[in-house]
């Protein structure tokens, strides 16, 4: 018989934004813009008539403390159950069991997983359409491979739902970590994963196959694109996935080669081209990161005092005023003097043994680490990782290449001066 | 040694005490040499102006004119380049001056090149290390301990980062900027600060989630209890409200017991008749008003019965009044025709008169009866309009017919003239075929045509004939003969062969093979040259023959060319003939009776077509002439016809005519018009005889009516009205007698005083018919009055009866009312009533009393009485209400609470829900955080700048410095002869120099002062000399750096920079003679500077040239 199913995973519903001011008329916007792509998702599930919605943790983040995270997932999964579409969710590190989980008061369809592996059926008129698995996160912090308690239990199609990180994906915790051929040899045929903010399918060995949707809402410059959630068919044995954007609000990363430009007039106007030629008109709205690269002549009247910040500033508003609006997170200076870096090297003196030194510290972690401690870099990173922002956790050696760079450019910018 | 740059000359415009002083410089060791005040400073501040600009405004060393005047000098300078002349003067606002460069020619140079020529060297550098005072040459020890001097010496001596001083200096401002760990101020503390509040604020509201729920549930509890509450408060009070009832109810029991014991000291009074006492009142006030009514009706009964006797008086017309109303209404009805009868006798007379004198006037042989008996229907004049209709038809048929006889007579006329006239044309043409012309004409045409053939023929044969003759003229003869025959070449071998045998014979053999080498070469030459010509002839030959074949070829063409045209000539000739004898003329005739011939045959072909046309002309004339002939016959036919009709109907009229008395000669138009007049009488006469017929119908209809009416009339007003009868029979007696002689006499029977309505006078019986209707008038309303005074008798009679019937049952009421009462009179039964009345108000009061308690407590008085006595009475019922009082304020007080408690908690959850403040910290936290992150990496990017550029100097220190080092320890222990050794910067974070002397160190600071000048003073020359091997000589300019030295050291020193001006220049300033001497010994140029003159009357003084 066949059936759909949708998977979602990683709403945060309600988590502000990274790097939007909360000020002015667009933050409201975005806020709204996680309710309104769990909003698609339910419309999609009714549209496309589905037996259930699977959500695979971080429905909100405890951190939040957001009442109306809770409550548009109360509404929103009410309204599926007034349909008759099941609902399934595991919880993961931002949304552990350990949070106010159980006080939700969700609606009877809907299947929480508890902390140990558990089995539902999916059933229509008599006839079992689908095994769905599950184990939800107890605390914040998993790092047992939860995947290695799923096992398939019968014929048919049998669904895993995991909050995981699959292969150690980078810039995620390593929260469950699990492998392709672990997945593959659990022999279910379909993983259910969130955790990873980027989508991604894999392949398993065994012919399952372990998706990851990505969340439905980018939220910051790091999450740019199309955000959204995988529609599943499932018909003779066969399955079919679509992925469906539901965001409200897109990120761009956009990079903008100064080459050519000679006035900062003509870059503003560039820049909005730029711009809006990338945000469509559908959505709710679009915020851009907009770096300049390149070398060109603007490099040095961008190098003046508050030259950059003025033409952000114009910029954001302008941008502020299109249709949809567009937020300008940032503009950042990504330009480079022109600078031939092997002649520099190749010329020898200072440059050159600032350039040796930087490559030595890179390559040398033991010296970077001392020189970040001297620095009393380690202590300020201590004090940011304390106040919840992970920058200057530990040296990273393509700072001490850039740091050196940045060294040549000055010396060469005063060269030229 | 790099080249550098070499002052040749400086000349001062203007410079503190200095105005127009030139001093020529040069290589080599220089000595500029004066007292105090000669101006050695003010010289070496100017070259340092000269060349790095001139010092702020207000510096000590800006050496700017007091004066006045211009302020700036020139330098001319040798440079890799080129020679340089450098001018800075004063300019504007520019406190560095205006600085030109220009070049050997005087070109104007860009800047850049002075610094290209002083090898990019910083201002501080070169102040501290190239030109420098004594003061100067202590402060290296204090830039040595700060990092001024490590970085300048490394600066100097190192490529690409000649400002690494500054941009350190700028990175330390960014990132102290940026962050200090316990500063405030940075933005980045100032961020983390934020943040930490933000975070702090966030803390404070707590798990918002958490204690939403739990709120929640507490909303819940005391929604729960805020029920139980109000049930509560329902039950207790609808105590209270009971208990409050039964309390207001207490003043009612005892005023109700207080009016039963009153209603117990009354006797028995429940029967006494209600409002007794007014309703004997009442009954004794009615009886007596009855009375006085009666006596009022009396009164009118009387005056009805005297109106009555008045109108009971005898009357004529009672009694027949449906008799006259009848006759009158009848006479109104006919009223109006009755006035019309005498006007419409007379018109009918007159019409009569009338038609009887027109039927006269008509001629007609018949009188009025005997019009009436002729027969003049609608049929007969429609025959006798038939029949004039035909006539006139068959008469306007006959003028038809005659008009096309004379019509066609003429048409035949005219064509028998037309016949004659083509006829007599006809005989005058002859008689030619059109085409025997057209055949001689066309025949005329090919003779002419086959003679232009001809010609041309003749000229194409000519043509030809000419081109074969001229083809078989031009045959060309056959080549010559060959000039060199075969067999000369054999004759000349032989020759040749003789002539060599003659040559050997006479001369030997050498001549003789001489002789036969060339006879043989000359025969072989002979021989080539016949061949060439053989071969010329054979391909003239062949070219020769080729020639002739196509000639004869051409011939043969143009023969049977001529043969074709023979035959064709031939053939032409034979046309000829037949065309000639087709035209009717011999074959040989001239073009000009050809011409002739041709305008013949014209003009025959003209006259032919003509004749041809006339003949077709005659024969259609002779078809239209038979057909105007037939025409002819057939209209004088027509015409026969025609006439004989007209007869027919002609008579045919007559007898119409005869028959109805017409005259018989008439035409038939009159006869119609005739007819038509005698209708019209008829009918006329017709109309009159209806009209009097009617007339005589109406008079019969009205003459009973007015009898009727005349005699009701008269038996009944006019028998009393004698006015009337006196006056009116004479006049009736008259009109009896006219309406006799009219033969329509009616008598009356009985009443003879007139006969016809036509006799009575005008108005007459109007007058009659208005009495009549006034008497009855009269009459109708005597009766009804009588009716109404009978109905007003009867009335008051019945009323008078009715009162008499009330007064009588009043009396007796009045007795009942007594005796119901139990009074035997009025007075008794007064009495009794007031007791009556009081005794009802009391069972009135008791009855409300008990109405009211039940209303107030919802129980009858007994249940009442019982509960009161359950509640432990008054006393009991008053403290139960207050005790019940005091639990219901209590629980009130407690649902107001929790009612205010769920507001709040609803408002709190309600502002949960929407977490406005919550998600605006929170967008906070993350902007805060993303700006931390931001500032962050920025200060770490610089610090790790910071740190690199640290590493990088010192690694580069480390490297290069040793040459350095090296020079340096070279200097010092030339300078000491020989007493330190070493200089060296040990490594580690002290950045210091120290000297050694092969067993000990020492610092700087330990060092006397005059050796520590001595070691700057060497480590300076090291650097100088570093400089000028890696970047350029430049200049050094010491201002009496030797002072603090002892002679020995002051010559060593000497010694030193005159071993340093080998390469570059070397200037010093002193004001000591021993130390004049001492350079004067190394060869030093010196000058001298007065201190005395001023600075004008210096620039007048001679230059002074050095050496």
């Amino acid at each position: 018989m066949p059936f759909k199913f949708v998977h979602a995973a990683d709403l945060h519903l309600d988590t502000p934004f990274r790097g939007v001011s909360a000020q002015g008329p667009l933050p409201g916007r975005f806020q709204e813009s996680t309710f309104r792509a769990l909003a698609r998702i339910v419309d999609l599930c009714l549209r496309e008539r589905v037996a259930f919605l699977l959500l695979a943790g971080d429905l909100f983040d405890v951190k939040d403390r957001s009442v109306r995270a809770r409550l548009a997932l109360r509404r929103e999964l009410a309204r599926l159950d007034s349909a008759g579409v099941q609902s399934f969710i595991v919880h993961g590190n931002h949304d552990p069991l350990s949070g106010d989980t159980g006080t939700l008061g969700l609606p009877a369809s809907v299947k929480v997983f508890g902390p140990d592996w558990e089995e539902a059926e999916v059933v229509r008129e008599g006839r079992r359409l689908c095994r769905v698995q599950g184990i939800s996160y107890p605390d914040v912090e998993v790092r047992e491979d939860l995947s290695a308690r799923f096992r398939r239990t019968g014929d048919g199609f049998s669904v895993g739902l995991l909050h995981a990180n699959l292969g150690g994906a980078e810039g995620h915790a390593n929260y469950a970590p699990c492998t392709a051929a672990g997945l593959g040899a659990r022999g279910l045929d379909y993983w259910a994963l969130g955790h990873v903010h980027t989508r991604a399918e894999h392949a398993l060995p065994g012919g399952g196959v372990a998706v990851y949707p990505g969340n439905p809402q980018g939220r910051h410059a790091n999450e740019s694109g199309e955000r959204g959630c995988v529609l599943v068919e499932v018909e003779d044995g066969g399955m079919r996935r679509r992925f469906v954007p539901v965001d409200a609000v897109r990120w761009h990363r956009l990079e903008l080669p100064l080459s050519g430009v000679g006035t900062l007039d003509g870059l503003l106007a560039m820049a909005v081209e730029a711009v809006e030629s990338r945000c469509a008109a559908e959505l709710d709205g679009h915020a851009v990161r907009l770096t300049l690269t390149g070398r060109g002549p603007l490099h040095r009247e961008l190098a003046r005092p508050g030259a950059l910040a003025q033409v952000e500033t114009d910029l954001r508003e302008r941008l502020a005023r299109s249709h949809p609006p567009v937020l300008l997170e940032s503009l950042r200076d990504g330009t480079r003097p022109e600078l031939d870096l092997e002649a520099v090297r190749a010329g020898g003196g200072f440059a050159r043994t600032l350039l040796e030194e930087a490559r030595f510290l890179a390559e040398s972690p033991e010296e970077l680490a001392r020189l970040w401690e001297q620095e009393t870099l380690g202590s300020l990173g201590q004090r940011l990782k304390r106040l919840g922002v992970d920058v200057l956790e530990a040296p990273r050696p393509e700072w001490v290449v850039g740091a050196g760079l940045h060294g040549v450019e000055s010396l060469h910018e005063e060269e030229a001066s | 040694m790099k080249p550098g740059l070499r002052i040749d000359s400086l000349r001062v415009l203007g410079f503190g005490r200095f105005s127009g002083v030139t001093r020529e410089l040069g290589p080599g060791l220089h000595l500029l040499y004066g007292p105090n005040e000669a101006g050695k400073s003010t010289l070496l501040a100017f070259l340092r102006s000269m060349l790095f600009g001139f010092e702020k405004n207000g510096h000590p060393e800006r050496y700017e004119p007091k004066g006045g005047g211009p302020f700036g000098g020139e330098l001319r300078l040798t440079t890799e380049a080129g020679a340089l002349l450098v001018r800075r003067v004063a300019a504007g606002r520019r406190s560095k001056g205006e600085l030109s460069v220009l070049g050997p020619d005087g070109q104007l140079l860009p800047s850049e090149r002075l610094e290209d020529a002083l090898g990019h060297v910083s201002r501080e550098l070169f102040f501290d290390v190239f030109a420098f005072r004594l003061d100067e040459l202590a402060g290296f020890e204090r830039l040595t301990e700060q990092r001024g001097a490590s970085e300048a010496l490394v600066a100097a001596s190192m490529r690409g980062a000649r400002r690494l001083p500054e941009v350190v200096a700028r990175l330390q401002k960014s990132a102290d900027e940026l962050y200090k760990p316990n500063g405030t101020k940075p933005l980045l503390n100032e961020t983390l600060k934020a943040l930490e509040e933000v975070q702090s604020r966030l803390r404070e509201m707590g798990d918002r989630p958490a204690r939403y729920f739990a709120e929640k549930e507490r909303l819940g509890a005391l929604g729960e209890e805020q029920r139980v509450l109000e049930a509560e408060l329902l039950v207790v009070g609808r105590e209270v409200e009971r208990l409050t009832r039964l309390e207001a109810a207490l003043g009612d029991l005892v005023a109700l017991a207080e009016a039963r014991a009153e209603l117990e000291s009354l006797p028995a009074l429940e029967h006494f008749p209600e409002g007794g006492e007014a309703r004997l009142e009442d009954a004794l006030h009615r009886r007596k008003s009855y009375r006085a009514e009666g006596a009022r009706l009396a009164e009118r009964l009387a005056d009805v019965e005297s109106g009555l006797e008045r109108l009971s008086a005898p009357s004529r017309v009672r009694g027949r009044e449906e008799a006259l109303r009848l006759a009158l209404a009848a006479y109104q009805e006919r009223s109006g025709l009755i006035r019309t009868l005498p006007a419409r006798r007379a018109a009918t007379v007159e019409k009569r008169r009338q038609v009887e004198r027109e039927l006269k006037e008509l001629g007609l042989p018949v009188d009025g009866p005997g019009l009436l008996a002729l027969d003049l229907s609608a049929s007969v004049r429609t025959a006798l309009e038939e029949l004039a209709t035909r006539l006139g038809a068959a008469e306007s048929a006959c003028r038809e017919a005659s008009s096309v006889r004379g019509r066609a007579r003429l048409e035949r006329e005219r064509l028998d003239g037309e016949v004659a006239r083509v006829e007599t044309e006809l005989a005058g043409l002859p008689e030619t075929r059109p085409a025997q012309v057209r055949q001689q004409q066309a025949g005329l045409g090919r003779l002419r045509g086959v003679r232009a053939e001809l010609e041309r023929l003749g000229e194409q044969r000519t043509e030809l004939r000419r081109q074969f003759e001229g083809a078989r003229t031009q045959v060309e003869p056959p080549p010559v003969e060959v000039v060199l025959p075969v067999w000369w070449v054999p004759a000349v071998a032989a020759v040749v062969v003789v002539l060599s045998v003659v040559a050997w014979l006479l001369a030997g053999t050498e001549v003789a093979a001489l002789c036969l080498t060339g006879g043989l070469l000359l025969t072989g030459v002979l021989e080539m040259a016949r061949r060439r010509v053989e071969a010329a002839r054979a391909a003239t030959l062949e070219a020769h023959a080729a020639r002739q074949r196509g000639r004869q070829q051409e011939e043969e063409r143009l023969r049977s060319a001529l043969a074709g045209l023979a035959a064709r000539e031939e053939l032409l000739h034979r046309e000829l003939l037949a065309s000639a004898a087709e035209a009717g003329m011999a074959p040989v005739v001239t073009a000009a009776d050809m011409a002739a011939r041709e305008a013949a045959l014209a003009e025959a072909l003209e006259q032919a077509g003509r004749r041809e046309e006339l003949r077709r002309e005659r024969e259609k004339l002779g078809a239209e002439q038979g057909r105007a002939r037939r025409e002819e016959l057939l209209a004088d036919e027509a015409l026969r016809e025609a006439q004989r009709r007209q007869g027919a109907l002609a008579g045919e009229l007559a007898g119409h005519l005869a028959s109805r008395s017409f005259p018989l000669t008439i035409p038939a138009s009159a006869a119609l018009a005739l007819w038509r007049d005698a209708a019209a009488l008829k009918q006329r006469l017709l109309d009159v005889g209806t009209e009097e017929a009617a007339l005589a119908a109406d008079e019969r209809d009205c003459e009973p009516v007015l009898t009727r009416l005349w005699e009701e009339a008269a038996d009944t007003i006019l028998t009393s009205d004698t006015e009337w009868t006196t006056g009116s029979p004479g006049s009736a007696a008259d009109s009896g007698t006219a309406m006799r002689s009219s033969g329509t006499v009616r008598v009356v029977p009985g009443a003879a005083r007139f006969a016809n309505t036509a006799d009575l006078p005008p108005g007459f019986m109007e007058d009659v018919s208005a009495r009549v209707a006034s008497a009855l008038e009269t009459a109708r309303k005597q009766k009804t009055e009588r009716q109404t005074l009978d109905e007003r008798r009867r009335e008051l009679l019945a009323e008078k009866a009715r009162l008499d019937g009330l007064c009588h049952e009043e009396e007796t009421a009045i007795t009942a009312l007594l005796a119901d009462g139990g009074g035997t009179d009025e007075e008794s039964f007064r009495r009794r009533a007031a007791q009556a009345r009081r005794y009802a108000e009391l069972i009135h009061r008791a009855r409300e009393l008990s109405l009211r308690l039940e209303a107030r407590t919802g129980m009858s008085e007994p249940l009442a009485r019982g509960a009161l006595r359950e509640t432990g009475g008054e006393e009991g019922l008053r403290s139960a209400l207050e005790s019940r009082r005091a639990r219901q304020a209590e629980a009130q007080q407690r649902q107001k609470d929790v009612l205010t408690e769920l507001g709040a908690l609803q408002q709190l959850l309600e502002q949960w829900e929407n977490d406005g403040e919550l998600a605006r910290l929170r967008i906070q936290e993350e902007a805060l955080k993303a700006r931390a992150a931001e500032l962050a990496t920025r200060y770490a990017a610089d610090r790790l700048a910071l740190a690199l550029l640290s590493r990088a100097r010192r690694r580069f220190e480390e490297e290069q410095q040793p040459r350095v080092v090296q020079l340096a320890s070279e200097h010092f222990s030339a300078l000491t002869g020989g007493r330190y050794r070493r200089v060296f910067i040990p490594t580690g974070e002290e950045r210091e120099l120290r000297v050694s002397d092969g067993e000990h160190d020492w610092s700087a600071a330990s060092l006397s002062r005059g050796t520590r000048e001595q070691l700057y003073l060497a480590f300076r020359l090291a650097v100088v000399r570093d400089f000028g091997e890696t970047r350029g000589a430049l200049p050094l300019i010491v201002d009496d750096v030797l002072v603090n030295f002892d002679p020995e050291r002051a010559r060593s020193a000497i010694r030193l920079f005159a071993r340093l001006s080998a390469q570059q220049q070397v200037i010093a300033f002193t004001c000591h003679p021993w130390l004049r001497e001492a350079f004067e010994a190394e060869g030093a140029r010196v000058q001298e500077l007065d201190s005395g003159a001023s600075a004008s009357q210096q620039a007048s003084a001679a230059v002074l040239q050095a050496g």
